[in-house]
């Protein structure tokens, strides 16, 4: 399975995971409180430039952005039409601030210190009897894990097709993708069972 | 240890996938050998509760795997046929570390016995490596120390060399023989049971075979003929 961490030396790389989840938080809510349209474009070339900070390399930033930067445009387009061209703005900021910061903070953050930091911030919920900490951490983990993974699998499906001199469609791509993806989760939680991870 | 099938039964779907089994196991080295389909991964799925018997049970050193399936798989590994599917996090030393987790060990504890663990098989060098990059006797190997470390006593293990070229068979077929585990395997590579106690054969969902090597293979061999 592919990782969406990515090895390096940066300065956020040497940041802590949980001092890097709080800052994505933090983010996301002063993202949602400002309405000012110049100050969500000084924020979001800061935040450009600490996803470069993060020195990866151009094609790997593609590979990350461009899937969700589409479906990003979609909707704020989608929100321009039905709604107004400021609100689409706005909004087009604040999803595409959100994405850069997120991107920098899962490439330079390794699923098992999420996790780690995740089951931690659970824990007290944990002593009040409400959840168990480690499932929450897991489950987290594991849809992070999971990205890459059914991108992956995507672009099998769509060589298949190419292979067999099938068009590829969206449409009928999607349904084994879902079948191969549900079926991979049912081993990955056989694997979890096997393993005792849940013990 | 010590497992026992008391007449259990697997049914999936209205189809029987495993008729009624009655036996004891408790030698060493124990091999499982049959057509595919046969009901050899059912079998041995049962034994640590990835499977469920639809009837009859199984106990493991006394405890029944359907009541307590969490105290059996403390005692029992399972490597999975494809090992991809067994490795849950990408990074190696990462996912031999998820299974000491839930032991409350300190964080140094945790890195020093993932890193023991990693020599002992001699693979050191994964540690740090993504498993997706990892060829396939790499893979096996990781998946066997992410199962090792939890300190199992019966490891069981399907189809081990399935897949492997010659040489990453022998380095996998070398740790696996060399293990002082309890090991139940199933396979389809006759030469890996050199060696073993015991074998059972798997035709049509039904134990047809149960003895040592030889007799067992050359049953097989008639079978499959």
């Amino acid at each position: 399975m592919k990782t969406l961490y990515a090895e390096g030396d940066s300065i956020l790389h040497r940041a802590s995971a949980r001092s890097k989840l709080v800052g994505l938080l933090l983010a996301g809510i002063l993202t949602f409180l400002v309405t000012s349209i110049p100050l969500l474009i000084g924020l979001l070339v800061a935040s450009a430039l600490l996803l470069l900070s993060t020195r990866l390399g151009l094609k790997d930033l593609l590979r990350r952005l461009v899937p969700l930067a589409v479906t990003i445009s979609i909707l704020c387009g989608l929100t321009m039409l039905l709604q107004t061209v400021e609100t689409g703005i706005i909004s087009l900021l604040r999803l595409t601030l959100l994405l850069l910061v997120s991107t920098a903070v899962t490439a330079t953050t390794a699923i098992s210190d999420v996790m780690d930091e995740i089951t931690a911030a659970a824990t007290p919920l944990e002593r009040l009897g409400l959840l168990r900490a480690a499932d929450i951490g897991l489950a987290i983990g594991l849809v992070i894990r999971f990205v890459p993974e059914v991108a992956e699998r995507y672009e099998v499906l769509r060589d298949a097709h190419t292979a067999r001199g099938i068009r590829p469609k969206t449409l009928s791509l999607l349904v084994p993708l879902i079948i191969l993806t549900l079926r991979d989760a049912d081993e990955i939680a056989a694997a979890i069972d096997a393993r005792g991870v849940r013990r | 240890m010590d497992i026992r099938f008391e007449d259990a039964e697997v049914r999936f779907a209205g189809r029987t996938v495993l008729l009624p089994v009655r036996l004891d196991l408790t030698e060493r080295r124990i091999g499982i050998i049959g057509l595919n389909g046969s009901g050899k991964t059912t079998f041995a799925r049962l034994i640590n509760g990835l499977v469920r018997p639809s009837k009859g049970r199984i106990l493991v050193d006394g405890l029944d795997v359907t009541a307590e399936p969490d105290a059996v798989r403390r005692q029992v590994g399972y490597i999975f046929q494809n090992p991809q599917n067994q490795i849950i996090l990408p990074i190696v030393r990462d996912d031999i570390a998820l299974g000491l987790k839930n032991s409350r060990l300190p964080k140094g504890e945790i890195e020093f016995r993932v890193q023991a663990m990693l020599e002992r098989l001699s693979i050191g060098e994964l540690g740090g490596r993504r498993a997706h990059e990892l060829s396939g006797g790499e893979l096996q190997l990781a998946a066997l120390a992410a199962i090792l470390v939890t300190e199992p006593r019966l490891l069981i293990l399907d189809e081990p060399t399935n897949q492997l070229d010659l040489r990453n068979r022998n380095r996998v077929l070398q740790t696996i023989t060399s293990l002082p585990q309890q090991l139940i395997v199933i396979t389809h590579d006759l030469g890996l049971l050199d060696g073993f106690d015991r074998v059972l054969l798997f035709d049509q969902g039904r134990l047809v075979g149960d003895g040592v090597p030889a007799d067992v293979i050359a049953q097989y061999e008639a079978l499959a003929a």
